[in-house]
């Protein structure tokens, strides 16, 4: 009986450990990012850094502003859900709702394929192919925001697919029996009924997706042309926050060396607004859900 | 890779072993550097394992910026470089020169231009001149295709080609595709048309064989004969470096004195780059 009761505690403080080891890494990863990347806004006001779009680390007397990065970065991935969202969600909604047993599991493992392709085959597929394809359609260089956009799109498709199919799943059977029941099409059902119900559930695919895209590195730096400038337009050379990191990373150092760490911190508050936004909606979401059924 | 085996065949017929000639060396030792010189060093490594058999060096091709500062910083013993060294690396730095190279401006195979000035190259690099008809081809934007900061080959080509018309400080045009090494320059210029970019003369071939050109500077061809006497308006040296003097009885300059041998220059020459003249 001791033994057994010293034995479940031993179990739980392990399991307290991982638990902790977790967010331990965190923190120190976020002040680690920090304590490297601050001391930078000493010598760059925070303002030029943030809006200068004269990156020049090297000259002799340099210049640190990442604007061109950061607008790649939002314009990279803006694009790249602008085209995953929509077939991703048509993809789900097929999955869960319309394809046969044979054609889902064959869709479906095809896109647990697409999910395990390193990026850097990715990036080889853009070069042989998108950026070849995007280059003979619009002009340009080929390697551009478009080409670098296309493929992440097909990167976070398989994120938005699989949530999208699973919320779908997800919803009560209930819902769907009754809206059949009051004569709705099976279509109907889908787009006024189904798709409605697990809104929660597909935004959070595609925040998924979103994270994915903006941090995604190796496949853009190899589509993107990676000058550091802000991109001319669609077939314009496009550098995003993570192209920047890993270009200079491997000779930067002083000056330089921080202001790639505090590229890392405005990636890194990037990434923790856009959830932080994204827990309010569904939170606002869920809750009028909630209510409207109260109702 | 194809390089590599031609030096291992070349080295099979033409050499005696040496085995036994550093017989106390010993050791696992980490070197880096430019990605220029990897290719020989690759070679002569393999070689120079063979002939001391306690001896394992490994070579990191990280650029010749990155190379020189790890070796300050003391994580490596040994780097390559194919840029010069600054007046304050030279302060703690020692660079011993190992074989020369060429660099060679390579155009896609859509640019119908096979001579170039120096003056003009200068120009398209820093993107005073966008547009092929300038240069007399056809009406088409120029795609410049530069190199990373990192890189020793862009101080270099900077110095050697940029730097009389356009001053000591590093102005290359922003609008240009940048690339990470000689083999990604030679890819992107070999599919984009329109581009322009420069690769040791080594990787010029990659070009030429996917359908793309080289470019005679100033009338003269890229060739090795030309480099070595000094005829090819774009060469440079190529060096070995370490922290302080090389230590007489060190893996290190074990190392140099291989590549400066008969044997080692032979290496030099059958991976495509250009033996020091002897004197």
């Amino acid at each position: 009986m001791k033994l057994r009761k010293s034995l479940e505690k031993g179990a739980e403080g392990l399991l307290l450990f991982c638990a902790l080891l977790s967010t331990l890494a965190v923190l120190f990863i976020t002040i680690f990012l920090f304590h490297r990347g601050l001391p930078l806004f000493r010598k760059v006001p925070i303002a030029e850094f943030l809006f200068s779009t004269d990156w020049s680390p090297t000259a002799a007397s340099p210049k640190y502003g990442i604007l061109s990065f950061i607008l790649g970065s939002f314009y990279v991935t803006a694009l790249a859900l602008a085209f995953a969202v929509p077939v991703g969600l048509a993809v789900g909604v097929y999955l869960a709702e319309l394809a046969e047993k044979k054609a889902s599991r064959a869709i479906r493992s095809a896109v647990e394929i697409l999910a395990g392709i390193p990026s850097v085959v990715y990036g080889l597929f853009g070069i042989a192919i998108i950026s070849a394809v995007t280059r003979t359609l619009f002009g340009g260089t080929g390697y551009s925001l478009l080409s670098a956009s296309i493929v992440l799109a097909i990167m976070t498709l398989p994120t938005i697919i699989n949530v999208t199919e699973v919320s779908l799943r997800a919803v009560p059977h209930e819902l769907k029996e009754g809206s059949l029941a009051l004569g709705a099409t099976h279509w109907q059902t889908i787009y006024k009924v189904l798709v409605p119900t697990a809104r929660s559930g597909i935004i959070a695919g595609v925040v998924l997706g979103m994270g994915r895209a903006i941090g995604e590195t190796m496949a853009v730096l190899m589509v993107g042309g990676n000058a550091p400038i802000p991109p001319s337009g669609l077939t314009g050379k496009v550098r995003t926050l993570t192209m920047n990191i890993i270009t200079d990373m491997s000779y930067a150092k002083d000056d330089h060396l921080t202001s790639l760490f505090a590229t890392g911190i405005v990636l890194f508050v990037f990434i923790l607004t856009l959830n932080l936004v994204v827990q309010l909606a569904l939170k606002r979401t869920i809750s009028s859900v909630e209510g409207g059924q109260g109702a | 890779m194809k390089r590599l085996c031609s030096a291992g065949i070349a080295l099979a017929f033409s050499l005696v072993a040496a085995s036994g000639a550093f017989a106390q060396l010993s050791g696992s030792f980490t070197f880096g550097g430019s990605t220029t010189v990897a290719p020989f060093v690759y070679a002569a490594i393999e070689q120079f394992q063979k002939d001391n058999t306690g001896v394992k060096i490994s070579y990191e091709g990280t650029g010749s910026g990155a190379g020189l500062t790890s070796l300050a910083a003391g994580q490596y013993s040994l780097a390559g470089s194919s840029a010069e060294l600054s007046a304050d690396q030279l302060k703690t730095l020692v660079p011993t020169t190992v074989a020369l190279d060429g660099l060679t401006p390579v155009v896609n195979k859509s640019v119908k231009l096979s001579n170039i000035s120096k003056a003009n190259l200068a120009a398209i690099f820093t993107g005073k001149i966008t547009n092929w008809k300038e240069l007399g081809g056809a009406d088409s934007k120029i795609v410049v295709v530069n190199r990373d900061e990192s890189s020793g080959t862009y101080k270099a080509f900077w110095e050697i080609v940029c730097q009389k018309d356009y001053g000591k400080a590093i102005a290359y045009t922003k609008d240009a595709i940048v690339a990470k090494e000689n083999g990604e320059v030679a890819a992107k210029v070999a599919s984009t048309p329109g581009s322009i970019g420069y690769v040791g003369m080594a990787f010029a071939e990659e070009v030429i064989k996917a359908g793309g050109r080289s470019l005679m500077v100033d009338g003269v061809k890229d060739t090795i004969a030309n480099v070595v006497a000094k005829k090819w308006p774009i060469s440079r040296s190529l060096y070995l470096v370490t922290k302080g003097a090389p230590v007489a009885g060190s893996v290190e300059k074990a190392f140099i004195d291989f590549i400066l041998s008969a044997k080692g220059q032979a290496i030099v020459k059958s991976t495509d780059f250009i033996p020091l003249p002897k004197n």
